[in-house]
């Protein structure tokens, strides 16, 4: 009888653990936006760029970086699920409709995402926003929105990520220039 | 006991069938792309005499790339190169249905790194990876107006650290890697 308790008893802790782990990884992936309905767009854009680190790729990359050379990589890399960009520059303006813009930003209402950053020109036209995805106090995602008049760029890390270290992936793996370089502090006098 | 004969079958039959059905699956899709690429196009692949020049082209950014210290990026003997040259390449405003072509045409065990495109300059690079054991397969499909080339190598994993952190340049490394050797090893 005390057997079968204790049997009882570790199944339950292991389906706990299952649907726990489930469940995280169900937010995780929630973090993904579907971004491939912009593919059309490479056929009127000049330049088109898209990176694809999905969670397979994103374990390969933890491990083969050096433990010595690559250490902030490595840790930067350590748990994310995915880095997304698809970037689009065109000659001319109007060649992406705000349907375009739409298909990705309704994604980022609700569905536990924050606006964070809005930014918008009315004179340039360029409008730029930055969402995060929290759970509790850790991020689960971050996806950045770029829509200038001749060019729209979406990037999208999925995982916990460390916004201290973000800037580090900067012109790396694909990922463009955010602009998230870190303030220097100033030198007192 | 039927059971547990007709598992152990399955796993016998495993070990014997797996590699040689990961061997016809890296034909496959290596032969998949080339022909995408033929039908997309409607053009054909070219051999042997103008690898040569190829060789030499790449030898030469290679080597500008390394600061005349070279040093092999694929390992010896895992490079497949397909080219084909002064042939047109002309997506006809249909260059997104060419990536979907190349996506097709490979299996699910290959995960895309990069794809570059740009429409009026009909220029496109794409870049998938792999896992082959302890190393990797990366294959690299560049198009251009008059010409284009598909390379696949197997490279270590130090190597492929090295050009992840720039995918831009990645494609080209690999494939003026892979035109040398290929120059090198032909008579």
């Amino acid at each position: 009888m005390k057997t079968l308790f204790q049997t009882s008893l570790k199944l339950a802790a292991i389906m706990l653990l299952l649907i726990g782990g489930a469940a995280i990884t169900a937010h995780a992936q929630g973090a993904r936006l579907q971004i491939d309905q912009l593919d059309s767009l490479a056929n009127k854009a000049s330049e088109t760029v898209d990176v694809k680190l999905d969670e397979h790729l994103m374990l390969t990359a933890a491990k083969i970086f050096s433990e010595k050379e690559d250490a902030d990589i490595k840790e930067i890399l350590k748990g994310l699920k995915g880095i997304y960009v698809k970037s689009f520059e065109f000659e001319k303006e109007g060649q992406y409709s705000t349907a375009d813009v739409e298909s990705v930003m309704f994604q980022l209402r609700g569905g536990g995402w924050s606006k964070i950053v809005g930014v918008t020109s009315k004179k340039d036209g360029d409008n730029v926003e930055v969402y995060l995805m929290m759970q509790g106090d850790q991020i689960q995602g971050l996806a950045v929105i770029s829509a200038e008049p001749k060019e729209f760029t979406v990037v999208n890390i999925v995982g916990p990520v460390n916004l201290e270290k973000l800037s580090k992936l900067e012109g790396q793996f694909g990922v463009p220039d955010l602009g998230l370089d870190q303030p220097k502090p100033k030198k007192s006098k | 006991m039927k059971t547990k004969l007709a598992i152990t079958g399955l796993i016998i039959a495993t070990i014997f069938f797996a590699p040689l059905t990961s061997t016809l699956a890296r034909g496959d899709d290596f032969d998949a792309v080339v022909r995408a690429i033929e039908q997309f196009y409607h053009v054909k692949h070219q051999s042997l005499p103008l690898l040569a020049r190829a060789g030499m082209k790449g030898a030469r950014t290679v080597a500008r790339i390394k600061g005349g210290d070279y040093k092999r990026i694929a390992d010896a003997g895992s490079v497949r190169l397909v080219f084909f040259e002064d042939q047109e390449f002309n997506s006809h405003g249909r260059i997104a249905g060419f990536k979907a072509s190349i996506q097709n045409s490979l299996n699910e065990t290959w995960s895309p790194l990069i794809a570059t495109l740009s429409a009026k300059d009909e220029e496109q690079t794409y870049i998938y990876i792999r896992e082959a054991g302890p190393k990797f397969h990366v294959l690299v499909v560049t198009i251009e107006r008059r010409e284009a080339t598909v390379v696949e190598a197997t490279v270590a994993p130090d190597v492929l650290a090295m050009l992840m952190k720039d995918p831009g340049d990645m494609g080209k490394t690999l494939t003026d890697d892979a035109a040398l050797n290929e120059a090198e090893t032909r008579p």
